[in-house]
C-alpha cells in the first residue's frame, strides 16, 4: 500500500499515530495526563462504535424485518432484552435475574451439544492411540509423555484420597506437568504481545516513512 | 541499601524496567529498516493445514473465512489469514468471509488489499462474497451452521443472499467445503462444537500465538484438520505458498525480541541468586 496523500488519510495516520505514542508514555515513561487523554478516548471510541454495530446489526438487520412480517414471537427476544435494564434499579433487579437465566441456560444447553465428543471422547481416543508404525522415538516420547502427563495431572485434582506414598509422587508428578503447561501457556502469551508490539513499532516507522507501508 | 553498596550483579536485577521497554521498542524496529530472515522450518500443524486445504477444495467449492480477529491482532493473525486467502483462490474456491468482531469491515478490507493481485481477476458474488458482521458468539455460530439466511438476509451491501449467484444453493454447514477461522479468542470453538461435531464440517484454526497450546489437544485428536500459530505460522505459511512477506519480515523482530526478553530473564536470575548468596 502505497503511502496516503489525501490530506484526510494523512491527518488520521498522524492522529493514530500521536495516540499510540500518548498510551506508550505510560510504559516507557510514567503514568501521565496525556496517556489518560488516550485510554479514555480510546475506550470511549471503541464503545461507541460497538454499541452502534451491535444495535444497528441486531436491531434493524435481524429483528425489524421479521416483525415487519408479522413474526410477533420476535417480540420476546426483544422484551427480555429490555428486562436487562432493571439491573440499574435496585427495587426491580429480580426482574433482569429471568433475561439472564434463560440466557445462561441457553448458553449452557448450546454449547453441551458439541463437547463430549471433542473435549472427552476425541481426547482420550487420541492420548491412548500408539503412534503409527514408522513412527519415530520424538513421536513414541510424545506418546508416553501425554499419556504420563495426562493421568498425572488429573490424578493432582483427585482428593478425595490423601496424595501419599505412591499417590503422592504421581501427584507430584502431576503438578510438575501442569506447571511446564501453564509455562508454554504463558510463553506463547509473551510471543502474542511481541508480535503486536512488533506491529506498533513497525507502524511508527511507516509513519515516518523509515519503512515501507 | 544505598545504590552505592550494591554489587553488579545485584544493580542488574534492580534495572528500571522502562529501561528494558526502551530496548525492546528500538531491538524491534531494526528487522523493518534492514530485514533479518532466518530460515523457517515448517511445523507438521501449518504442514496439515496447507496440505488440508490442497486436498479437499476442489474448485468451485465454498468455504467460510471467519474473521474473529480485531485491527490490533492484524500483526499475528493476518499474514496466515492472507496465506490461506490465496491458496484457495488458487485452488478455485469460492469464499464467503463473515466476523464476529464489531471491527470486522477494516479486516476484509485489509485482507482484500493484501490480496489485491488474486482478487483482480475474481468477481464479487460469483467467486466471493461478504456478509459482515454476526453479534452473539456461540448462538449466531449455531445458527448459521443450521440456516446462514437466519442470520444474514442480505450481504453487507444490502443484496440479498437468493440473488448473490454463488449463494443460490448455500444455506447450511453441509454446504460448506471447511471453515477456516482466524481468532484471537474462543470462536474457533464455536465452530468445533456448532460446525465439527454434528455436521462433519472440517474446520482449522488461525490463531493467535497464546492460543497454540489451547487448540494443540484439538489438532493433536483430529478435531481441527490443521493449525496455524501466529506469526510463526503465517511465515510457514508464506514459505508454503511461496510468497515470502510481512510474517517473514516479522519474525526477524519477534526473534530479537526472544533473545531480549532470554537476555533479560538470564541477567534477572543471576542477579537474585547472586543477592540470595549474599
Amino acid at each position: 500500500m502505497p503511502y496516503p496523500t489525501a490530506p484526510a488519510d494523512v491527518f488520521g495516520l498522524w492522529v493514530a499515530w500521536l495516540l499510540m505514542l500518548m498510551i506508550y508514555s505510560y510504559p516507557l515513561y510514567k503514568e501521565n495526563p496525556v496517556f489518560r487523554f488516550a485510554e479514555h478516548t480510546y475506550i470511549g471510541v471503541m464503545l461507541a462504535i460497538m454499541l452502534v454495530r451491535t444495535s444497528i446489526t441486531t436491531t434493524i438487520n435481524m429483528v425489524a424485518p421479521p416483525l415487519m412480517k408479522g413474526r410477533l414471537d420476535y417480540i420476546i427476544p426483544i422484551v427480555l432484552g429490555f428486562m436487562m435494564y432493571f439491573l440499574l434499579s435496585a427495587r426491580y433487579r429480580w426482574i433482569s435475574r429471568y433475561p439472564i437465566a434463560v440466557l445462561v441456560g441457553a448458553g449452557f444447553g448450546l454449547g453441551m451439544r458439541g463437547v463430549l465428543i471433542p473435549n472427552i471422547l476425541n481426547q482420550v481416543i487420541s492420548t491412548i492411540t500408539p503412534p503409527a508404525t514408522g513412527a519415530g522415538a520424538v513421536d513414541w516420547w510424545n506418546y508416553i509423555y501425554i499419556a504420563i502427563g495426562t493421568i498425572c495431572a488429573v490424578m493432582y485434582f483427585v482428593l478425595t484420597w490423601e496424595h501419599r506414598g505412591a499417590m503422592g509422587y504421581a501427584t507430584r508428578l502431576g503438578r510438575w506437568i501442569i506447571m511446564i503447561g501453564l509455562g508454554a501457556y504463558f510463553g506463547n502469551t509473551v510471543l502474542f504481545r511481541m508480535a503486536m508490539l512488533s506491529g506498533r513499532a513497525q507502524f511508527f516507522l511507516q509513519v515516518l516513512k523509515i519503512a515501507p507501508m | 541499601m544505598s545504590e552505592e553498596e550494591l554489587t553488579f550483579w545485584e544493580k542488574l536485577a534492580r534495572i528500571d524496567r522502562r529501561v528494558f521497554y526502551w530496548i525492546l521498542f528500538i531491538g524491534l524496529m531494526i528487522p523493518f529498516i534492514h530485514p533479518i530472515v532466518f530460515p523457517i522450518a515448517i511445523s507438521p500443524s501449518t504442514r496439515d493445514l496447507y496440505e488440508g486445504i490442497k486436498e479437499m477444495v476442489e474448485p468451485g467449492d465454498v468455504v467460510v473465512m471467519n474473521i474473529a480477529f480485531g485491527v490490533d491482532a492484524w500483526p499475528e493473525c493476518m499474514p496466515a489469514f492472507a496465506a490461506c486467502t490465496k491458496l484457495l483462490i488458487k485452488e478455485g474456491a469460492k469464499i464467503i468471509f463473515w466476523g464476529a468482531y464489531y471491527d470486522v469491515d477494516m479486516t476484509y478490507q485489509e485482507v482484500l488489499r493484501r490480496c489485491e493481485d488474486y482478487f483482480k481477476n475474481l468477481k464479487y458474488g460469483e467467486d466471493y462474497v461478504y456478509l459482515g458482521y454476526y453479534p452473539y458468539q456461540e448462538a449466531a455460530v449455531a445458527q448459521l451452521a443450521a440456516s446462514i439466511r437466519s442470520i444474514f438476509k442480505t450481504d453487507n451491501y444490502g443484496t440479498p443472499l437468493d440473488e448473490i449467484p454463488m449463494m443460490k444453493n448455500v444455506d447450511k454447514a453441509t454446504d460448506i467445503k471447511l471453515v477456516l477461522s482466524g481468532d484471537t479468542g474462543d470462536v474457533c470453538d464455536y465452530y468445533i462444537r456448532q460446525w465439527r461435531i454434528p455436521y462433519g464440517t472440517p474446520v482449522a484454526e488461525i490463531g493467535i500465538a497464546m492460543l497454540g497450546s489451547s487448540y494443540m489437544p484439538y489438532y493433536r485428536s483430529g478435531v481441527l484438520f490443521g493449525m496455524s500459530v501466529g506469526v510463526r505460522g503465517g511465515a510457514e505459511l508464506e514459505k508454503l505458498i511461496g510468497e515470502p512477506a510481512e510474517a517473514t519480515i516479522r519474525m526477524g523482530a519477534i526473534n530479537i525480541s526472544h533473545i531480549l526478553v532470554v537476555i533479560a530473564v538470564i541477567l534477572a536470575n543471576i542477579g537474585y541468586f547472586a543477592s540470595r548468596r549474599k
